[in-house]
């Protein structure tokens, strides 16, 4: 489903992603570690068409997608989170949930003056999906509320929310549960599952809770100092002597 | 009865600004657009329509029309360097924009008459109407564009559009994420403001009937953004409330001038001077305008 050759980024000197090499297959859970700063996000920020590379290949569903813009990839089915969630402070979760819904009819002026009945038949159905999903997130009492005022871990679920509204083939997301109660985290690593298997969609995952990683991944690449310093399965990963020392020297 | 003209004018002229002044708000409050060129629009279509009907005699319809489709390229012109500066800078370039096109009217005096401006614009419908209830007639027409550029604007602001323009203010990198051509829709946003803008300008120029580049000076766009800090942002409403406010002061101080032993040099100062401190009143202890954003609500 995904694969990359050879990445490159450079901050100036600092070689944030070096020569990394990777590939999700189509519906698996794959995890990303790394120490603080190893180059995580950057890896999602360039696949993601967010960052320009300095080298290498990215291929989506066979089709190279490196040097499009971030709106272009997300449309060919490829969708992330962010780190720190986007919140639009004046909408509400509701809203939020609306924005990011695929195949949305009213999308531009024309059709959202002349062609009402059918645009908000869409949004009618829409608005369902919404409803169940801001449900499985726990959500449902803050679907009024605006998303600016949500906690950091609420943003986190209302962020998980709207990319599943988006429906995409294949999900980046930058560590989904950081700040999430553990009750409703283990309750997302099982939505997360649900809709691989019922979906067939992938899932790529940067984790840093060691315990998540090895519930649901079926692989893991491991990041240090922009490198790929290991890959396998999370029991051969927490067995790694080159993991175990790049976490335990960061620590 | 020189008080009921008096007052037919304001309204007149309030209406025609409240056009502005919500055009303004839909790039501003709506789509997070800071546009310091906005006079450009009124600009545009005052001169379009009424170099249209003086000077080519075009019926006054077709002019209104063209008037406000040329206004709504310009918007699209406006929009196009957004792709490459980030919103402060774009800012700046909007109020060149605005003197440029005011610049243009100026010098291009083979076409515009240069600084002698547009004379002898016509009335609309003169001969149906008798001429003491023309004012009125024209005030209730003003009022009529506004009713429609009122529901106009509302339909595209709680369309799944105007969702995604709200995104673009608040986020623009998650619309980007969430497969949302941002650029596009400020291109779209820009087309409808100017589109209303060049309503506003065609209006203007067949109200008062004698056009000049005076009367498009960047102080214009500062009355506007007045009306809508006052008014408040991203709701319709407010941008009329604040035109009515802004105009109320603006307009009335202007003949006030002949009861107060003030220059009149100093008492445009002195105007401007209160409405700069009447923003800044706003922005400091209610910055969110007089009425606030309306939260969509679901049930
Ligand atoms: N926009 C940027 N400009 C300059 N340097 C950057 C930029 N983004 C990231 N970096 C640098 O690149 C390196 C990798 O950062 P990145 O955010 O990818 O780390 P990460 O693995 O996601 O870390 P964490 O686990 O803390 O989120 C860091 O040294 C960071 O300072
Ligand atoms: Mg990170």
């Amino acid at each position: 489903m995904l694969t990359i050759k050879n990445l490159e980024k450079r901050f100036g000197s600092l070689r944030a992603l070096d020569d990394v090499s990777l590939e999700v297959e189509d519906d698996s859970i794959v995890g990303l570690i790394g120490p603080n700063g190893s180059g995580k996000t950057t890896l999602f920020n360039v696949v993601s068409g967010f960052y320009e590379k300095d080298g290498g290949e990215v291929y989506f569903k066979g089709e190279r997608i490196d040097g499009l813009p971030p709106n272009k990839i997300a449309k060919k089915g490829l969708c992330r989170t962010f780190q720190v969630s986007k919140a639009p402070e004046k909408m509400t979760v509701l809203e939020n949930m609306l924005l990011a819904a695929k195949r949305q009819l009213g999308e531009n002026p024309f059709s959202a003056l002349f062609m009402r009945p059918r645009v908000q038949k869409s949004e009618k159905a829409n608005l369902d999906m919404a409803l169940e999903l801001l449900d499985m997130l726990q959500l449902s009492q803050l679907k009024n509320d605006y998303a600016g005022d949500l906690s950091g871990g609420q943003k986190k679920l209302l962020s998980l929310g709207r990319v599943f509204m988006l429906k995409p083939d294949m999900i980046l997301l930058d560590e989904p549960t950081a700040g999430v109660n553990p009750t409703l985290r283990v309750q997302l690593m099982e939505a997360i599952r649900q809709l691989q298997k019922m979906e067939r969609k992938a899932f790529f995952i940067i984790e840093h809770s060691m315990k998540v990683i090895s519930n649901i991944c079926d692989k893991v690449y491991v990041l240090n100092f922009g490198k790929k310093i290991a890959e396998g399965t999370p029991e051969e990963i927490q067995q790694n002597e080159q993991v175990l020392e790049a976490y335990l020297s960061g620590a | 009865m020189p008080i009921i003209n008096f007052i037919i004018y304001l309204l007149t002229m309030i209406g025609i600004y409240s056009l502005l002044a919500m055009s303004l708000n839909f790039q501003v409050g709506f789509t997070g657009l800071i546009n310091f060129g906005q006079v450009a629009f009124f600009c545009i279509g005052a001169y379009t329509s009424s170099l249209l009907v003086v000077n080519a005699g075009v019926p006054v319809v077709v002019a209104f029309l063209v008037a406000m489709a040329l206004s709504g390229i310009f918007g699209y012109i406006m929009s196009i360097p957004t792709k490459s500066l980030k919103s402060d800078y774009w800012a700046i370039a909007t109020l060149a924009s605005g003197e440029i096109v005011r610049l243009v009217a100026l010098n291009e005096a083979w076409l515009t008459a240069g600084p002698f401006g547009v004379m002898g614009i016509p009335q609309i419908l003169k001969d149906l109407i008798p001429k003491d209830a023309y004012p009125v007639f024209y005030l209730l027409f003003v009022i009529a564009c506004i009713i429609m550029v009122y529901i106009f604007l509302s339909m595209l602001t709680n369309s799944p559009f105007g969702r995604n323009l709200k995104a673009i203010r608040d986020e623009e990198e998650l619309c980007l994420s969430l497969g949302k051509d941002t650029q596009k829709l400020k291109l779209q946003a820009m087309i409808v403001a100017g589109t209303v803008g060049g309503l506003a300008g065609s209006l203007f120029a067949f109200y008062i009937q004698f056009i000049s580049p005076e009367n498009f000076k960047p102080i214009e766009t500062f009355l506007m953004w007045a009306m809508i800090i006052v008014g408040g942002r991203g709701n319709f409403k407010g941008a009329i409330i604040g035109a009515v406010v802004i105009q109320l002061f603006n307009v009335s101080t202007r003949f006030l001038g002949n009861y107060v032993p003030l220059g009149s040099d100093s008492m445009a100062a002195l105007r401007m001077t209160i409405i700069g401190v009447l923003i800044i009143l706003f922005l400091l202890f209610r910055p969110e305008g007089l009425i606030k954003e309306k939260k969509k609500v679901y049930d």
